[in-house]
Order: structure tokens, then C-alpha cells, then sequence
């Protein structure tokens, strides 16, 4: 049953956090704006269409969307999201929810190169420069929060921190969450690390490496973007500020946990559009510095644990 | 100049066999033979003279020769000095001058191409403006009728530079881009991030309109020239009129002047206005790109309320403009530029006070002062990069010998320099556009047009926003043209971006080629 409900929250709620976070960012430049329900017609419109697959590529082209989309669906599941008892609680950790999302981002490396076309080599070669440098800055806020709860497992760190509200203002806590909301920058591919909304192949990123993509696929991978990010942005609401989050899914406490998750997701959304329209996109070569200050961020989260 | 004419008698004395001022202020030396380099080298150094333009003309049928004309100005002068080349028919070549002065590296090409004349010692004498895959035809000599009809072909026979080594690979961008944006092809080597070299590849959108404007009656020509660059269009169609009024002496009246000068102040300050905000957009700034298109779109109302196009067309003919303003139209200048003042100083405090901003733009995309004047670099990029000239100032024309203003000259050359120049420039346009609608005459606005005498060859020069923009006529019988020749400011600058973007990253090119924001319409026009 919360398997269920959880896995149509995942699947119902990405398009739509991201066209909020559009719709929020084209208000914020004075534009109209597509409107909030823009992604789901491009995703109706995506799967009813045709598509192109480049005479060149291999079976990983074919594949990768799946293991794309899978394999996020999967990490989403092991997330707390209404109640701190995740659907797939006991079948893996944290570790796991980094490691399903490693996957999925190696496949994507893999078609970029795989399609033959230059920009999706360079595409991967930047996406993998970057991660290489957001994992270990993502493990390091993780484990901080683990540590608090003396276990990797997600039902347990969300079980420790329901109750403790205030618990995020403590100096590891603040640390730990400052890294990991970088990463999620990093991670999702937002200005200033990626600019999501460009047309420039050549300061692609993400979409360099999905060029190639059309139709089904391309849809498949869209919307496997779409809950990477509303996982990211789950995971970090719900490690850093537990309100609302409930101990088990259950009638009206469900109610009230999508209640409260959707509010949080909504500040953190007005956040990142915020960062998104004051700052201008990094020079390629600089985000390995701003990685470097997450990582910073991790380790000095991880230590303070220690020292209060 | 009368100095310099009797400094070139005495050092050439052989060479000369006439000089002729063929229109105010322009003077012509015809030449014995098709070589003019030691007279260009000896004008060069000796007078600092700069090589605006070269081209050719297909006298054939007529003279039994092609001419070369080369254009000169000089610092300090406001007149023009042209050499003027024959080639015979029997023997079409000609000696290049590319290899000292690249800046006519294309331009050389381009005769080779559309005329068959070959320049003799060029270092790359490929095809430039007709590609590879073209039969032998040259489509401006006179014998090459207007309606031909070629055979099909296809196929690319182009061949880039190879790149070599241990992860250097190619990145072919285009011709088609995504955007809305014209076609070009860019084929970058890479090392990884860093870029090796770029090769560059236009004339895509060639459409032959130099050879178009021959046989078209003036009226019709000047549409043509209107549509040679589209952002640029009321700039080339006032170059073009004032090829025209010079060759054949119409005095153009002075509400006319003021009037001309208002609107290419106005297609500057929209231009630049529009291209800050593009720039911002390419770094991820959008909300700046959002303000600069709102401002863009004021002024785009404006024009349509002076002109009745957005984009100032249809205003320009030869003897002055096509409609008188109302006092209410010049009131609407006044008001509206009280607006944009406001706005666009807040658009400047946005680009400023963005630290993330000036630090993508801040040594991104450096043209070297002495790279910038050896390639002939013009306008905007050019004075970003320490080549301070300006048709304006150096050739005043319409109003602005009333007109105060300063030209913005800058030695970094960077992106965030073009992006400076632009600012400046605004700003002075906007004070000029005040200043001239005060002392706005009355009078007519056109002067009485007459038929244009035949056989006159003359310059009209004008600041596009771009940079300098240089049309040439040669007039014919019967109220149409001969021969024009039509400069883009864009033919000069593209070769500095390849130099601008060498060791950048390539994610920085997208920003570096918008900072320089050339015509592609315009260059191959």
C-alpha cells in the first residue's frame, strides 16, 4: 500500500516541482511563464511522438533510459518521503540511494558516448568531472546525519530526527546541510553549476549528454531528471528539517504528511529559483572549486559531530 | 591629403596616371598596372593609412580591364583615398597583400571567387565566398547573366585543419545552430576543454547581392540594401544613400540630417541594449536578458512610431528620409528616452553588481590590441581592443559634426570590455539623440530626387552599431547601378574571434562569439 502511494507521489509530484520551480523562476524575470503544468504535456507529447536513434550507437543507447529511469524510481523509494518508515526501508541504506543514482548517471555517460556525437562525449566528460567531486561531498554530509542516528539506514536517520525540529540549527547540522545543498545543485544540474534552460550545446552539461534523445526515450529521461531532483530535494528536507514528517504511513497522518511535505518542497523550491535568477552560471572550470567548498563543508560536519 | 597626393607623385611617379577627386572628399588615383602593393605598403607605414576594404569590378566589356580599387583613410583626415588597379582581361591576376596585412585575407578571396582574378602569393588562396562544391563560375563579371541557372551539386569538399595528439579531438558546430540565430559552421579542435584552434566557415547565406544591386533601379536598391543585414537595416540603407547622394551631389537637408542621425542612434542604443542582455543570458544572468528586452521592446515601439517599422526600415532614401515627424512623434523621442535612461541604468547596476556575472566575463574571449589592428578589426570589438576609430568622429556625415560625444576606447579586449564599450556607447547615444532632437531644424525632409548622372563612383560610409559600414557605387544608365560594393563591419571582425576564443574553454564560446555579435546576413551576403 505505501509502496503504492509512495511510487505514484514520486512519479505524480516530479513534473510538477519542476514546472513550480520553472513557472517560479519566469515570475521572478518578469515572464508569464509556460505554466505549472507544462511538463507533464511535454512528457504526453514526448511519448506519443517518434524517435531517432543514431545508426552508431549500441544497445547501452536502447537500455540507458530504463536503467536511467529504474534505477532513480528504485533510490526514490528507499527515501523517506510522508512517513520516516520508507517503502524500501529495509532493503538498503543510503549507500544504496547514492550508489542506484551512480548508476543511472554512469549509463547516461555511457550513451552520451555511445551515440557518436561529440557534444554527448563532452556532455560526459563534464557530468563525470563533477560528480566524481559531488559523491564524496554527498557522502560525507550523509554520514554526519547518519552518525546522529548511529545508522545508514534512512528509516532510522528520519525516525531519529522526528521530534528534534530544532535539531538542524546545531553547527554539524548546519554544516552537513550547506554541503549537501550543493551537491543537489550539482546533482540536478542548476545554475550555477548547469543551466537548464539553455540552447548552447557547448555549455551543456546534462542535456549534452541526453542530446541525442528523442521521443519515449528522450520522455524517459526527462522524467527520471524530474524525480532525481524531487528525490535530492526529499532527501534533503527530510534529513534537515523533520517537520511534519510522520512515524508511519497512516490515514490522516498521510494527509498531513503530504501536507507538510509539499510545503517544504515548495520553500526549497522558492530557494533554489532564487539562487537560480541572482546568479549568473560558473565558469566550467570553477565548479570543481565550489564541489570543493561542499566537500569542505562535509568534512568540517563530520568532524564538529564529534567536538559538541 | 593634397600633401600625401603630391608625396605619392613624387615617390610613384611612373605609377600614377591620373588622380581625381570623384566625389567630395574622396579622391581616386588611378594607377598603370595591376599593382598597387608598394603604393599600399608605402601609404601604411609611412602614413599609417589603413586598408578599409578591397574589391574589384568587371569593366570588360567596357574598358577591356578589371579594376581594383583599394580604400584608404588615415588618421586625422576625413577624406578618402581609393587606388584604383587595372588587370587586364588576358592576364587576371593580381598580387595579394594578404600576407602582410591579414586583414584583406578574406576580401582577396572573395575577388578570387567572384571575379576569377587570382592573387598571386596569397598564403591561403581556398575558396572563401563561393564553397568548394561550387562549379568554376565567377558570378559578378558581367558575362555571367543574372538568371543563370546552375546545375545541381552537392556534397562537401571542404577540408578543415586536422587536429592531432593524445585527446585533441574535433567539435564540428553548425552550420544550423540551435536558437534563433543564422548559419555558420565552427570546426573546433580540442584539447579536452581548452581550445586548440577554430576554423571558421561562412557564406552559407550567400544571396549575391552585390550582384543583385546591378541593373536595379536606385528606389528598388535601396530595400536591398535595407535587408543586407536585418539588426543593422536603416545603417546600410543610409550608406547606401549616401553612396548615392555623393556620387551624384544631392545635398541631403539638414532636418533630414538631424532626422538620419537620430534613427541610427536609436538602431545603436537598441542594438547594444539588446546585445548586454544576450551576453548576461549566456552566462546564466536571464533576469538582466529579461530587463534588456523590455527596455528593447520600449524602443523597438519608438521606431515604429518615427518610421512605422520596428526595425526602421523603409525611412531612408536617397536625398533624405520618406516621412516628416509631427511634433508630437519628436515629443514621443524626448519622453521615451526619459524612460530608458532610467531603465537602463538600472540594467547596468544589475550587470555590475553581479560579482558572478563580471567573473564569467572578466578575461573571457581577449583580443590583443595588436591582433585586433592587424586583422582590421572594427566597431565595437575593435574599440574594446584598443583600435580607437569611429565614422563618426573620424568621417563626420549627418549631423554629427554638431553633435559632442566621446568614443569609448578600452585596451583589455575582453568580453566584459565589448560588453563596456557597448554601455558607454548607449549612454553617449542617448545624450545625442537629446541633443539633436533640441536642435532639431525645420525644413524639408527630403531633397527633390533627380535621376542619378551615369558613370559616378562614390563612398558612403556610415557607424552602424556594429562598426563601420561602407557601401560603393558606380553608377549606370538609365537611374540604375553598375556595380556596388557593400561592406559589413562583420567580414573584418569574424577572423578576431578565432583568435579571441584560442585557449578559452569551449564552454565559453557561446558568450565570447555574443560579445562580438556579428552578422552573418551581412558577411556573406
Amino acid at each position: 500500500m505505501e509502496n503504492a502511494a509512495q511510487l505514484f507521489l514520486l512519479l505524480a509530484l516530479a513534473p510538477l516541482v519542476t514546472g513550480v520551480i520553472r513557472t517560479l523562476k519566469a515570475r521572478l524575470q518578469t515572464r508569464r511563464g509556460p505554466g505549472i503544468l507544462q511538463p507533464y504535456c511535454d512528457l504526453g507529447k514526448l511519448f506519443r511522438k517518434g524517435m531517432v536513434v543514431p545508426e552508431t550507437s549500441s544497445w547501452i543507447f536502447a537500455a540507458t533510459p530504463w536503467v536511467v529511469f529504474f534505477s532513480t524510481v528504485l533510490a526514490g523509494l528507499m527515501i523517506p518521503m510522508v512517513a520516516a518508515e520508507a517503502p524500501l526501508g529495509l532493503f538498503g541504506g543510503v549507500l544504496a540511494v547514492i550508489y542506484l543514482l551512480g548508476l543511472g548517471r554512469f549509463f547516461l555517460a555511457l550513451s552520451g558516448m555511445d551515440s557518436g556525437s561529440s557534444f554527448g562525449g563532452l556532455g560526459s566528460s563534464r557530468e563525470m568531472t563533477i560528480s566524481a567531486l559531488a559523491e564524496p561531498a554527498m557522502m560525507l554530509a550523509i554520514f554526519t546525519v547518519a552518525i546522529g542516528a548511529g545508522s545508514t539506514g534512512l528509516t532510522e536517520i528520519a525516525g531519529a530526527a522526528i521530534g528534534q525540529h530544532w535539531r538542524f540549527l546545531a553547527p554539524a547540522q548546519m554544516f552537513a546541510f550547506a554541503a549537501l545543498a550543493l551537491v543537489l545543485i550539482a546533482e540536478t544540474g542548476r545554475i550555477p553549476v548547469d543551466n537548464p534552460a539553455t540552447h548552447l550545446e557547448l555549455t551543456m552539461i546534462h542535456e549534452a549528454m541526453i542530446l541525442e534523445y528523442s521521443g519515449p526515450y528522450l520522455a524517459l529521461l526527462e522524467w527520471a531528471a524530474s524525480i532525481k531532483q524531487l528525490v535530492l530535494m526529499t532527501l534533503l528536507i527530510n534529513c534537515f528539517w523533520p517537520f511534519g514528517l510522520q512515524p508511519t504511513w497512516f490515514g490522516f497522518a498521510a494527509l498531513e504528511g503530504i501536507g507538510w511535505l509539499l510545503a517544504k518542497l515548495l520553500l526549497l523550491s522558492c530557494a533554489i529559483v532564487v539562487l537560480e535568477t541572482v546568479n549568473a552560471k560558473m565558469r566550467l572550470f570553477r565548479v570543481p572549486e565550489l564541489l570543493a567548498v561542499a566537500f569542505t563543508l562535509g568534512s568540517l560536519a563530520l568532524v564538529s559531530t564529534f567536538l559538541f | 591629403m593634397t600633401s600625401l597626393l603630391n608625396n605619392l607623385r613624387e615617390c610613384f611617379p611612373e605609377q600614377i596616371r591620373a588622380v581625381e577627386e570623384t566625389a567630395p572628399g574622396q579622391f581616386t588615383v588611378l594607377l598603370d598596372g595591376p599593382d598597387a602593393t608598394e603604393m599600399a605598403r608605402h601609404l601604411m607605414s609611412g602614413y599609417q593609412a589603413r586598408l578599409v576594404t578591397v574589391f574589384a569590378e568587371d569593366r570588360v566589356q567596357v574598358e577591356g580591364v578589371f579594376y581594383l580599387y583599394y580604400v584608404f583613410d588615415r588618421p586625422g583626415d576625413p577624406s578618402w583615398l581609393i587606388l584604383k588597379a587595372s588587370v587586364a582581361a588576358e592576364n587576371p591576376t593580381f598580387p595579394s597583400l594578404a600576407a602582410e596585412f591579414p586583414a584583406v585575407n578574406w576580401q582577396e578571396r572573395e575577388i578570387q571567387d567572384w571575379f576569377g582574378l587570382e592573387a598571386v602569393g596569397h598564403p591561403n588562396p581556398r575558396r572563401v565566398a563561393l564553397h568548394d562544391n561550387w562549379p568554376d563560375v565567377h558570378p559578378l563579371r558581367k558575362d555571367f547573366p543574372l538568371d543563370t541557372v546552375l546545375p545541381p551539386f552537392e556534397g562537401e569538399r571542404h577540408v578543415y585543419r586536422p587536429a592531432h595528439g593524445e585527446g585533441v579531438f574535433h567539435i564540428p558546430v553548425g552550420p544550423v545552430h540551435a536558437g534563433i540565430i543564422e548559419p555558420g559552421h565552427f570546426d573546433f579542435a580540442v584539447a579536452g576543454e581548452p581550445i586548440l584552434y577554430l576554423q571558421l566557415r561562412m557564406f552559407y547565406t550567400h544571396k549575391g547581392t552585390e550582384k543583385l544591386f546591378e541593373n536595379l533601379p536606385i528606389q528598388r536598391a535601396v530595400f536591398l540594401a535595407e535587408s543586407i543585414s536585418g539588426d543593422s537595416a536603416f545603417s546600410h540603407g543610409t550608406a547606401f544613400c549616401r553612396a548615392i547622394e555623393q556620387a551624384s551631389g544631392i545635398e541631403v537637408p539638414a532636418r533630414a540630417q538631424f532626422q538620419r542621425t537620430i534613427l541610427l542612434e536609436l538602431e545603436r542604443i537598441v542594438n547594444h541594449i539588446s546585445d548586454a542582455g544576450a551576453i548576461a543570458n549566456d552566462v546564466g544572468f536571464v533576469i538582466a536578458n529579461a530587463h534588456a528586452g523590455r527596455v528593447r521592446e520600449i524602443l523597438l515601439g519608438l521606431c515604429e512610431t518615427l518610421t512605422g517599422s520596428r526595425m526602421l526600415r523603409g525611412m531612408v532614401a536617397p536625398g533624405g528620409v520618406r516621412r516628416d515627424w509631427q511634433r508630437t512623434q519628436v515629443e514621443a523621442i524626448e519622453k521615451t528616452l526619459k524612460v530608458v535612461q532610467r531603465e537602463f541604468r538600472d540594467l547596468v547596476a544589475m550587470l555590475q553588481s553581479s560579482n558572478s556575472t563580471r567573473e564569467r566575463l572578466q578575461r573571457t574571449g581577449i583580443l590583443r590590441a595588436e591582433k585586433a589592428s592587424m586583422l582590421g578589426v572594427v566597431g565595437v570589438a575593435g574599440r574594446a581592443s584598443g583600435v580607437d576609430l569611429d565614422l563618426r568622429r573620424d568621417h563626420p556625415y549627418e549631423a554629427y559634426r554638431h553633435l559632442p560625444f566621446r568614443v569609448p576606447v578600452y585596451q583589455a579586449g575582453d568580453v566584459r570590455h565589448r560588453l563596456l564599450v557597448r554601455i558607454d556607447e548607449v549612454s553617449e547615444s542617448i545624450q545625442m539623440v537629446r541633443a539633436a532632437v533640441t536642435q532639431l531644424p525645420d525644413g524639408p525632409h527630403r531633397a527633390p530626387t533627380q535621376p542619378i548622372p551615369p558613370d559616378r563612383c562614390a563612398i558612403g560610409a556610415v557607424e552602424g552599431w556594429r562598426g563601420e559600414i561602407v557601401h560603393w557605387v558606380h553608377t549606370g544608365y538609365g537611374n540604375c547601378l553598375e556595380r556596388c560594393k557593400v561592406k559589413d563591419p562583420s567580414l573584418n571582425n569574424w577572423p578576431a574571434i578565432v583568435e579571441a576564443v584560442e585557449g578559452n574553454i569551449i564552454a565559453d564560446f557561446p558568450v565570447i562569439n555574443k560579445s562580438f555579435n556579428l552578422s552573418y546576413s551581412g558577411t556573406d551576403r
